[in-house]
């Protein structure tokens, strides 16, 4: 009990010091442990270590043991626009480069080698954009960074030795700053809102045979009512300067899975993601003062994401591969700077060490390359063409016990 | 199973390799400013303050600069037109051309902000630094921007100065032995395309004032426009070989702020007390017989911004609108009487356009642009429908890279602070139409104007109004200069 206590108290450190936000399909974040990631997150029907909390919880009931599993991914997207093309212009605008820190921490311990708990801090939403403060979108945005926590207590139970359960529930921190400028007078607002927000998770891994495995897990989603406060620089009576509130649904994502060991050291998986991204109509701001409020509108659609991926055991070494491809959840109408996203395909690569019996290391590298994206029609009127991609660097520990 | 590592270990190779080589190359499909087969060594504009970046009541260098015609020169120039060279504008520096009354700038500026509820907007007694453009000296040509504040369409022609409003003497400089006309400086200057917008002035005159000015009591008579318009396209087509035309309608009067402000502001300020707004109809001087509440926008007079100093002052017992101005009480005014809100002491008629001169002012805009449209046609140039532009900005706004800019007055963006004239990204909203109609029409493709870039309207937002209803006051006097530009 006594270790657990201290390993609980440096999961709160992690949560504290590490910044984090980023970029998935949408605002959503897939890398949440190195081993999966270098697969190209396809884990649902494996899900073998302690991010099982995230990919699906009834992993947990094959493990044997507890354990602790710790990482962060480092990700450096990289985005230009060409652009405003709707008034002629061609000129080319890089978004500032920032590196984003997400982390996943999880911790389960095996009550009996039937029921299985642990507990998981990961970050599944986020985003950061950042533009030159005097560029041609200001409008639009400058700044963005959207953060979220999901502090998710998992209760795991192995039926038989074929099927195991899990279910989580999802304790949920989200903050959002938002800068940009704004007409008539040429002022900066910057937006600072935070709130929070439950949900629950679910999954189901089941075994056919020695060979073959499949998994499938749900998490919903979570709403988000936060409040903060709407600054204006400079100040003036003409804006909803004061208390502001906005609310954000996460959406909700499943995974579907299938493993299979084609020889006792290498394993292939296919899964198959469900993002409910049409739960993302729209971004309204409430302004407490004059009652006023700004929409823009999302409309976002659901969408998936196809997962393959597989690894290759040779004594302590393991070497993974994975491929992904990721449909876009956004319309050509409201794709903006403020996320610019199109489809991706990912290409993962990573090695597992294990340095003894207790203790392995997981690195994984992904690149994610955005198909160039040439909008019109858009409603901010601001066309263009986007080229982005991404590369991710994801570290994990992993310890036994 | 060595060959299976050698496969995952090559595979690992390659996709580094892959990704370390991957370098985006700009897209193929952005927008090419080219002129097509079209060759613009000159560009000449004509018309009148629009054309000439006259804003806030005020001829000065800083907002020339986003003239219209100088942003349309400059994306010309993007596009291949680099003989243009330096676009000659008359330029009067900062703070502008002076006030003649008193010989301080005319420009208006947000003077005080000590009462939020009540800025105080005009001339704010800026010491005036050139009071002729400072390159007229070294510019021994005419200038690429003729545009003459305060020219109605007669003012293309004339060579005496009758028609060239209060600048032509300045840019036109026949005094001097330049040619004396905005035409003959055309000639002169043998340019390959000309922006050709006047006609404004022949009905802003007259709607300005309130339909009320004994000088201009009228729009410009159709048969007259018609004919000077058709005279000035045909003869500047024969006179310049070759040139390209682009010309533009007149917008309505209904759609500038300087008619759309303080009319709702009047009727928001009325509504509680339950009384309606008494004000003289056309032709009338003494006991007004109009009144409104300003609930039927169909029906309702348009109030001058020039009303603005006198809107504050609703419900007192004043005669200030005859004192500022000089005017004698006509029979059946009572001063004594609350303004009005009294039959007797009524908002005046030279403040107003009632539904009888808004249906003359809309009348005449209406025909001018027939007649415009018609000579487009025949004469086969190019036409912006700047009307319908702008009738759209009214209904629903515009928006540009995230911004909806709208006609309101100072917050809606496109307007300078006399109400009438655009400021920069108006200009740039201007200018981008022109610049449509003339890759529609002669098959170039000159980009748009980037709006985004254009110094947005300077407001000092620190200290600026709270509310919605809030009336800016500009002060009578303030207008004599704005309002002298169409007493010819």
């Amino acid at each position: 009990m006594k270790t657990l206590s201290l390993r609980f108290s440096t999961l709160a450190l992690c949560a504290v010091f590490f910044s984090t936000a980023s970029f998935g399909g949408g605002f959503q974040l897939n890398e949440h442990g190195s081993r999966a990631m270098a697969q190209g997150g396809a884990w649902a029907a494996r899900a073998y270590d302690a991010s099982a909390i995230y990919f699906n919880p009834a992993g947990l009931g094959f493990q044997k043991q507890g354990s602790v599993y710790l990482g962060t991914t480092l990700i450096m997207p990289s985005v230009t626009f060409y652009g405003p093309t709707n008034l002629g212009q061609s000129t080319k605008n890089e978004m500032a480069s920032q590196t984003f820190t997400p982390i996943n921490v999880y911790v389960t311990y095996p009550i009996t080698e039937q029921l299985h708990v642990g507990i998981g801090v990961n970050n599944p939403y986020g985003l950061g954009t950042e533009w030159p403060d005097n560029w041609t979108g200001r409008y639009i945005t400058q700044k963005v960074d959207l953060k979220s926590f999901y502090y998710t207590p998992t209760i795991a139970y192995k039926v038989n030795d074929q099927l195991s359960v899990g279910v989580g529930m999802n304790y949920v921190t989200g903050d959002v700053t938002i800068k940009r400028m704004v007409s008539p007078g040429d002022a900066q607002v910057a937006l600072d809102l935070s709130g929070t927000g439950t949900g629950f998770n679910a999954g189901a891994l089941y075994k056919l045979s020695e060979e073959l495995s499949i998994g499938a897990s749900y998490r919903t989603s979570v709403k988000i009512d936060a409040e903060g406060t709407a600054k204006f620089t400079p100040t003036s009576a003409l804006f909803p300067e004061g208390d502001a509130a906005a609310s954000l649904e996460l959406p909700a994502t499943a995974f579907v899975g299938v493993a299979y060991k084609a020889m006792p050291n290498l394993e292939f998986e296919a899964d198959y993601q469900y993002v409910g991204w049409s739960s993302y109509k729209e971004l309204k701001i409430d302004f407490k003062k004059n009652n006023s409020s700004s929409t823009s509108p999302k409309n976002y659609e659901n969408t998936f994401i196809l997962r393959f991926g597989g690894e290759y055991t040779m004594d302590a070494l393991q070497i993974r591969l994975g491929y992904l491809f990721d449909n876009n959840p956004v319309l050509d109408k409201y794709t903006e700077p403020l996320l610019p996203d199109a489809d991706r395909n990912g290409f993962n690569v990573g090695l597992g060490y294990k340095i003894n019996e207790n203790l392995s290391v997981d690195v994984s590298y992904l690149f994610l390359k955005f198909a160039e994206r040439s909008v019109t029609g858009t409603e901010t009127q601001f066309d263009g063409v986007y080229q982005s991609n991404a590369n991710l660097i994801g570290f994990n520990i992993g310890y036994n016990f | 199973m060595t060959s299976i590592k050698n496969i995952l270990a090559l595979l690992t190779l390659l996709t580094a390799a892959l990704f370390v080589g991957c370098k985006d190359e700009a897209p193929t499909d952005l927008p090419k400013a080219s002129l097509g087969s079209v060759t613009i060594n000159k560009y000449v504009s004509v018309g009148n303050s629009l054309a000439a970046g006259y804003q806030s009541s005020g001829l000065y260098k800083s907002a020339q600069l986003y003239s219209y015609p100088n942003l349309i020169a400059g994306q010309l120039k993007l596009a291949g037109a680099t003989n243009i060279g330096t676009f000659e504008q008359p330029y009067w520096p900062d703070p502008g051309n002076p006030d003649p009354k008193t010989g301080k700038a005319a420009r208006y500026v947000i003077i005080s902000l000590a009462d939020p509820n009540n800025p105080v907007i005009g001339p704010k007694g800026e010491t005036v630094t050139a009071a002729a453009p400072e390159n007229a000296a070294t510019l021994l040509r005419p200038f690429d921007n003729l545009g003459l504040p305060g020219a109605p369409l007669a003012g293309f022609m004339d060579t005496v100065g009758t028609y060239q409003g209060g600048f032509g003497a300045a840019i036109i400089r026949g005094a001097s032995g330049f040619p004396k006309s905005q035409f003959r400086s055309v000639v002169a200057l043998q340019p390959q395309l000309v922006s050709f917008w006047l006609g404004n002035n022949d009905v802003l005159g007259y709607a300005t004032t309130g339909g009320a000015s004994p000088s201009i009591p009228a729009p410009t008579p159709v048969p007259t426009f018609t004919y000077l318009y058709t005279q000035a396209i045909d003869t500047l087509k024969k006179s310049v070989s070759g040139v390209k035309i682009v010309v533009a309608t007149i917008p309505n009067v209904t759609t500038i702020p300087f008619f759309t402000t303080i009319g709702p502001k009047i009727g928001a300020k009325l509504a509680p007390l339950g009384v309606s707004l008494y004000y003289q109809k056309k032709g009338e001087s003494g006991v007004a017989t109009g009144t409104t509440k300003f609930t039927n926008p169909a029906s309702d007079p348009l109030i001058c911004l020039t009303g603005s100093p006198y809107a504050a002052l609703i419900g007192t017992a004043t005669g200030k609108f005859y004192k500022d101005n000089g005017y004698p009480l006509a029979p059946g005014i009572d001063t004594t009487k609350p303004f009005g809100v009294h039959p007797q002491n009524p908002w005046p008629n030279a403040l107003t356009l009632d539904s009888a001169e808004i249906a003359i002012a809309a009348q005449a805009v209406n025909n001018f642009n027939n007649a415009i449209k018609t000579v487009a046609t025949s004469q086969g140039i190019a036409l912006v429908d700047i009307n319908a532009v702008f009738n759209d900005i009214k209904a629903n706004g515009k928006v540009i890279s995230g911004v909806k800019y709208t006609a309101d007055y100072i917050t809606g963006g496109l307007f300078s602070l006399d109400g009438v004239h655009p400021s920069n990204r108006g200009a740039g909203v201007v200018a981008n139409e022109f610049i449509k109609a003339i890759n529609a029409k002669y098959g170039t493709n000159v980009t748009a104007v980037d709006v985004s870039s254009l110094p947005a309207l300077n407001i000092p937002l620190g200290k600026y109004m709270t509310g919605t209803n809030v009336l800016p006051n500009i002060a009578p006097k303030s207008w004599d200069t704005f309002l002298k530009l169409w007493q010819n």
